[in-house]
Formats: structure tokens, sequence, C-alpha cells
């Protein structure tokens, strides 16, 4: 039963599946409320969520912005993967100090300010889990390039998705030649299985040199395609940066996200009893 | 006015100790469908860089000469303005593509350079290239054969006057192929562009193209109408190409004087046709290669179901209940259009992807519950893209690797057997990723049955390679018979699938959908047609002219003219 659920779980964690993840999380969930919003006011919107926790101590704040937050994520429809990642962050960041001082029979005073802390880390992680993967890249690279980020750093988020999906398939080819023609140690053991993790730790270390010098090959092709299609042209050009963001508009329904959010938070602070 | 115009052109590479292009002149005229051939090495693609100005301007090294593009000087051009000019697609295009969906990718450089109408373009070169309708499809949703006519579309979209293309069908099954070079007819046609097409399979050429030009040592040896050019089959050879199979039949029978000295070649079958209709023939008995006896089971698929999760919506199905068993000691091909599941097959034969129903075994025991790395004894895999296999920095250290880290006695003299046998011997030392095409693909093949597999699985093994190249990996293949019993290749080389395989399996829709021998699936005209399948012209020629003729090589078909009469 054991060796079954540690199969599954890691024919869970393949190659394929994070690969899948990643595009999911980019690009699976474009038709969501939170995509659909301009980015300008979204990133505005970050400004506040993702820098306000940090100078509050009031708990009842704290929380109203995390419920915020946490709806918005849920409406963005974030890939599991990446929910389970911020799981992960918040608990070993905070949460197990806050589970530890419980369990030893902490009280009200000890657990409190871990609890404002675990808030407040919880609560910036899901505002920028909602902002950049409830975003397109596209969305995301044109909305920091409004606000005066260069043109080189907006290619770079989306070349990155681009480049992601392919870099991580021939990661899997080159480990899948390991695993094909390498003989790891057995792993009956306790000490077989910790050498067999061993194992596997270096050869996903050692896969990345064949990795590396293939992307190299490849980029050879894309570097001299860039030039040809124009990309450093467009880089010193105002035209191409005005066309650009010719694409984005302030809708009704992105005034609609702001005075809720807006008003939530006032909420909030008139519930918290802060003015 | 020509519309390329090359004058007494040098060029050496930085570092380089030969120059790559001497003397060089070249004049093309606008409106030509020109085919771009010669040996490795002749400075194919560096002329290509240099119409369109990355040579001199991006990659630098010693330049001289006048090249003149569209009435331009590329000396005194730069890259921007020439790229609108003259559109190049690159022989491993995946590269070419930087942006994540179909329309925001060819409308790239329209948005480069600051057209204000960009997307619009975009939609115009997608709707020549035959992509309307996937405008807002993410790139890695397409096919093989979608991403070249995207990239196509990338290059379209700027309007230039002049497309350049390097090998684009070198990876493609017949249908898509055929697809690329009818949209090219369009454009040469319709929309009145200049293309240039590096190519080396003739047979395209002689279907599409007007005039072949023949690079010899970074010269032009010369520039002739496609049917005078083909019809030159010495001259060919000697640079490593291989005329149409038409073509090579024709020349064959005039040097056994049955056809008259005097007369142009054929180079299409309708032209084949004209020409050997004449000619006396006599029926031969059909010849059916001994099929062995089936041996006993050595891989087998029950049930098998496999779906690979998609980025949104339903996952997509590749097989749904497919069975089908290899047997020991068989030779097989798997053929197929591009997506039809070939590749999947395979990793599921080496228990790299599990199926989500159905049971996969070798030699009569399931897989399931086997590690991939205790399979690789009994079977090996070599994937389509040779880079992948290499994981060391020499080949030799790869040929070595598995028998090394499972202490198979005497390792160092087998890897300096097989580096002998697939004549590497003199590159045991160089990283697999720098060799050229053919040697990449030997030294794959060394490393796949450096365990003396029982089953040995081949990804298209001559995908991206010249003909000579191909057909020395054939011979390499034809030496393997006697180190490895069972033998796939799936592939879309149906010359290679004829002169080798003895059992041929169709795949199509996750179906097996024929599985025979080559006379009972190429013989079945309905078959072929359905699914997309294209036997060697010259069995195609052979047909022409009679029915019932199933021939599959050039020498096959000669003999029906070596009568009473003959030689």
């Amino acid at each position: 039963m054991m060796q079954k659920l540690s199969e599954n779980i890691l024919d869970k964690f393949s190659m394929d599946f994070l690969r899948n993840q990643v595009l999911k999380n980019a690009y699976g969930n474009n038709d969501t409320v939170i995509a659909a919003r301009d980015p300008r006011v979204l990133l505005v919107w970050y400004l506040f969520f993702g820098l306000v926790p940090w100078f509050v101590q009031d708990t009842a704040f704290l929380l109203g912005c995390f419920v915020l937050v946490m709806i918005t994520t849920l409406l963005a429809r974030v890939a599991g993967l990446v929910l389970l990642l911020f799981g992960v962050g918040v608990f070993s960041q905070t949460g197990y100090l806050l589970v530890v001082t419980w369990l030893f029979g902490g009280d009200a005073s000890a657990i409190a300010p871990l609890l404002v802390l675990t808030l407040k880390v919880a609560t910036i992680s899901l505002a920028s889990v909602t902002v950049f993967s409830g975003l397109d890249p596209d969305r995301l690279a044109n909305g920091l390039m409004w606000f005066g980020c260069p043109e080189q750093l907006s290619f770079s988020i989306s070349y990155a998705y681009r480049i992601l999906p392919m870099l991580m398939e021939e990661f899997q080819n080159v480990l899948l030649s390991y695993r094909l023609r390498g003989n790891p140690p057995a792993h009956d053991t306790l000490t077989g299985k910790i050498r067999y993790l061993a194992y596997q730790v270096k050869i996903i270390m050692a896969a990345f040199y064949p990795l590396m010098l293939n992307t190299a090959k490849r980029s050879r092709t894309t570097v001299e395609a860039l030039e040809l299609r124009g990309y450093r042209y467009a880089a010193q050009n105002k035209t191409v940066r005005r066309i650009k963001l010719a694409g984005l508009h302030l809708t009704w329904d992105d005034g609609i996200f702001a005075a809720v959010s807006v008003l939530w938070v006032a909420v909030t602070v008139l519930l918290a009893g802060l003015v | 006015m020509s519309i390329i115009e090359i004058k007494d052109l040098c060029y050496t590479y930085p570092g380089a100790a030969q120059p790559t292009l001497r003397h060089l002149d070249l004049t093309v005229e606008p409106g030509d469908f020109l085919a771009i051939v010669g040996n490795n090495g002749c400075g194919k693609s560096t002329l290509c860089k240099v119409l369109n100005g990355l040579i001199p301007h991006f990659i630098t090294g010693t330049f001289s000469g006048s090249v003149k593009v569209a009435g331009q000087e590329t000396l005194q051009s730069d890259v921007g303005s020439l790229a609108r000019r003259v559109g190049y697609v690159y022989q491993d295009f995946e590269n070419q593509i930087v942006r994540p969906t179909v329309l925001d990718d060819a409308s790239y450089a329209c948005l480069n350079y600051g057209m204000e109408d960009y997307r619009a373009l975009g939609r115009q070169a997608l709707a020549r290239c035959g992509l309307q309708g996937r405008e807002e499809e993410y790139v890695w949703q397409l096919s093989g054969g979608q991403t070249h006519l995207l990239a196509l579309a990338g290059a379209v979209a700027l309007g230039p006057e002049i497309l350049i293309l390097d090998e684009p069908i070198a990876q493609l099954d017949p249908g898509h192929a055929d697809r690329i070079y009818g949209v090219l007819r369009e454009l040469n046609e319709k929309w009145g562009k200049t293309i240039l097409v590096i190519e080396h399979h003739t047979e395209y050429i002689a279907d599409y193209c007007k005039h072949v030009l023949l690079l010899k040592e970074g010269r032009v040896q010369w520039l002739l109408p496609t049917r005078q050019a083909l019809g030159r089959v010495e001259e060919l050879r000697q640079s490593n190409i291989f005329p149409p199979q038409v073509t090579q039949a024709g020349y064959a029978l005039q040097q056994q004087g049955l056809l008259d000295p005097a007369q142009e070649l054929p180079s299409t079958v309708e032209e084949g046709v004209a020409a050997f209709a004449p000619l006396s023939r006599r029926r031969l008995p059909p010849e059916t290669p001994s099929r062995p006896e089936p041996g006993p089971e050595a891989a087998a698929l029950h049930g098998v179901t496999v779906a690979y999760r998609s980025v949104k919506g339903a996952p997509r199905v590749v097989f749904e209940g497919l069975d089908l068993t290899f047997r020991k000691g068989e030779k097989i091909a798997l053929i197929g259009s591009n997506g039809a599941g070939k590749s999947t097959l395979m990793k599921l034969l080496v228990g790299l992807l599990k199926p989500n129903q159905g049971t996969v075994s070798l030699d009569g025991t399931p897989l399931r519950d086997t590690k991939p790395e205790a399979l690789s004894r009994r079977i090996s895999l070599v994937y389509q893209n040779p880079e992948e296999m290499f994981i060391k920095d020499s080949i030799q250290a790869d040929i070595a690797y598995a028998m090394q880290v499972r202490g198979v006695d005497r390792w160092q003299e087998k890897t300096n057997a097989l580096l002998e046998r697939f004549r590497l011997t003199e590159l045991a030392d160089r990283d697999g990723r720098l060799l050229s095409g053919g040697q990449m693909r030997r030294a794959s093949l060394a490393i796949g049955v450096a365990l003396n597999p029982g089953i040995l699985l081949l990804d298209e093994p001559t995908a991206n390679l010249d003909i000579a190249t191909r057909r020395e990996i054939l011979r390499t293949l034809r030496d393997m018979k006697e180190i490895t019993d069972t033998v796939v290749i799936a592939t879309h080389d149906m010359q290679l699938v004829c002169e080798w395989a003895q059992r041929i399996v169709v795949l199509c829709g996750g179906k097996v959908v024929a599985d025979g021998t080559r006379d009972q699936i190429f013989g079945d005209a309905a078959l072929a047609a359905r699914v997309g399948i294209r036997p060697p012209e010259i069995f195609a020629m052979g047909r022409a002219l009679d029915q019932g003729a199933l021939c599959y090589t050039v020498p096959e078909f000669l003999r029906q003219f070596e009568g009473e009469n003959g030689v």
C-alpha cells in the first residue's frame, strides 16, 4: 500500500506534470475575472496588498485582507501546484511555529503574534499569486512596461514562458536517458533508499550539463531570428512602445473590481476600529 | 531587373582557415522558385544568410564583393531594412518562434518595426499560409507542419519580395510536406514572391521548383531549369545529391542503350510515362520477400489506452484500446502521419510512459512492475533527437556509460569495438552535439546498442539527414541485423521502409489500421489515400506503367526492361 502510494506521488510529479502545471498556470486560465482585469489596476492593487500588511499589526484587518486575497485567488483559478507551493512556503516560514506553539500548550499571548505573522505572509503571498499567475504573462509584461519597466524585462517574462515548456521537455528527455542507461542502487532497504535518493539528486544535477549545451545550441537560431524580426530595433523605438500599450484599456469592470476592493478594505478598517 | 545580383562574393567565417564562399556570382530573376542544392558544407546556408544581411552585419568575418538584393546593396543597408525584403525560415524553425500565441508570433516582426496595422498584417500572413482559424491558439498546440507554416507566416507578414527556406520538409510526413510546398507555390504564383529553398528531396524539386542552383565548394557550378538540372545525374551524384528515382531509372536505361541518350531525362511520373511507355517490357512475376516464421512474442500491447494532459479542456487521447504484438526476429516499420502516436508507442514499450489502461509486456511479462533502468538490457530506444542522448562530454564516454555503470566485463574493449563498427574511432573524444547530422545519428545508434538489447527501437533514424547520409544509416542498419534481433523503426522515410522492413504497421487515429508486408500495405491504394502515406516515387512510376506492378527500388523497376532484347 505504502509503496503504491509513494509511486503514485512520484508519478504525479513527473516533468510532464510540472510542464503541464507551468503552462496551465500561465495560459490555462485566461478567461477568469482576474485575467480580464487591466494589468495596471492589478499592479496597483498588488502594491497595496503586497506592502500594507507588513506595516499593520491588527489581526482583524489582516484577516479581512486575507479573506479578500483568498477570494481573488479562487477567482483566478490558480493551478494546484502553485497553491501547494504556497501552502508549503507559508508553513515552512511561520506556520510550523504556530503549530508547535499550540501543541506545546502555548497560550494566546504566545500564539497571537505568530498568527499575525502567518497572516501577513499568507496575505502577501496570495496577493502575488493572484497577480502573477492570474494574469497571462503578456498582459503582465505590458502592465509593467506602462509603469516604465524596460522593454527587455517584459520581453524576458513572456519569452521565459515560451521557452520554459521546451526546456522542461528537453530536461525530461535527458533525465530519461539517464534513467534508461543508468544503473541506480537497489532501494529495498533504508540505506538503499537513501543512496537511491542521493543518486537521483546527483543525476538531476548532472542532467543540467547536457541541457545547458543543448540550449546554447538552440539559442543560436533564436538570437539570429530575434535580430531579423526586429527585436533590437523595437527596444529603442517609441512608436512600438505606444502601439504595444495601446492594447491596454480600462473598463467599467476594472472600476468595479477596484471599488469592491476599496470598499472591502474600508469596511475591514472600520470593523477593526483602526480609525 | 534581377532581384538578386551577386558579384565576386568571397566570405570567410571569423576564425575559419578556408573561405566558405569563393568568388561567387549569381543572378536570380524576380518570380523564380529556385532550389539550392549541394554537398554538406558547400555554403548553402551561408549564401542565404548573405542575402538577408545577417552576414556581414550580424555575423562578421571577411567579406568582399557586391550583393544587391531587391535593388539594395546589402553592405550599405542594415538587417532591419533587409528583413523587410527577405524573409528567412530556419531549418530548426521551432527556435525561431518567440511568442506564445499564433497571431502574436505572426505579427511580432510587424509590431517591432512599428507598423500600426500589425495585427491585420499577421492575420493576412496566416491566411496566406493556410493557418486561418488558428490565430488564438498557443504555439505548442500546433503540429510540426503547422509550426513550420507559422514560422513561414512570421516571415511573410513583413511582406518581403524574397522568401528563403532552409530544408522546409526535413521532419514532415508527405501530407504536411505537400501542404508546405502548396503554400509556397501559391506565394510564388499568386503573390509573386521569389522563393529560394535549400532542399535535397529532389522529388519535390521536380514537382515545384523552376530552377536549380548547384553549389560546389563555395562556387556556383550551374543554374539551370529544373528538368535539365535534374538530368545531370553524374554531376549531382558527385555532390551527393540523388535525382528523383524516375530520373535515375531513365539514366540507367540510357546507360543500357534502351533510351535515346539525346532525350531529356524525365523527372516526374508523368514525364516518366511518356519516356518509358514506348519501351518493351515484360511482366515480372510478383516477388514476395520471404517473411520469416513468426518467432515467440517479443513485446506486446493489450488494450492500451493513453491520454496526455492538456493545458485546457479534456485530455488528448492518443491510443484507445490498442492491441499490437511484435515477434522475435522481426524488422518492423511503424508508419503514420505526424501525431499518429509512433513516439508514444515507443515510450510505452520502454516503460517511460505508463498506459492509463491495458498492459504492455515484454517477453510475456508485464512491464508494470519493472523499472525502466532494469529493462535496458532487453529493450533500447534511440531518440529522434540524438542530442538528448548525449549525457557525457565525449561520445566514447556516452557509449561506455551504460556498460560502465553496470560493470559489464571488458567494457573498454566493447566500447572500442562499437566505435570501430560505427566508424566513430576518430571522433571518440568529441562532444556528440558538435558532430555532423550523420555522425550524430551513428553515435546515437552505437549508444542504443551498447547493452546488446534484444529489441531496438529507433525513432525517425533518418530525419533531418541528406540522402547520402540516409543511405549510410540504411547501410548501418543492415549491418546491425546481426547484432540485434528485433528492430522497430518509426519513420516517414518510405524508401527506408521499402528497402529494410519485413513487416509494416500503419498507425492512424490511435489505432493499427494496417499490418503486413510492403505489398499488402502499398498495394492497397485506398489505404494509402486514407492514412496519408506515400510509397516511394518509383513505386508510383511502376504503377503508372502497369496497374499491377509492385516495385520498390530502382533496380527492381529496371528489371522489367531486361527482356530478350535487353542486356
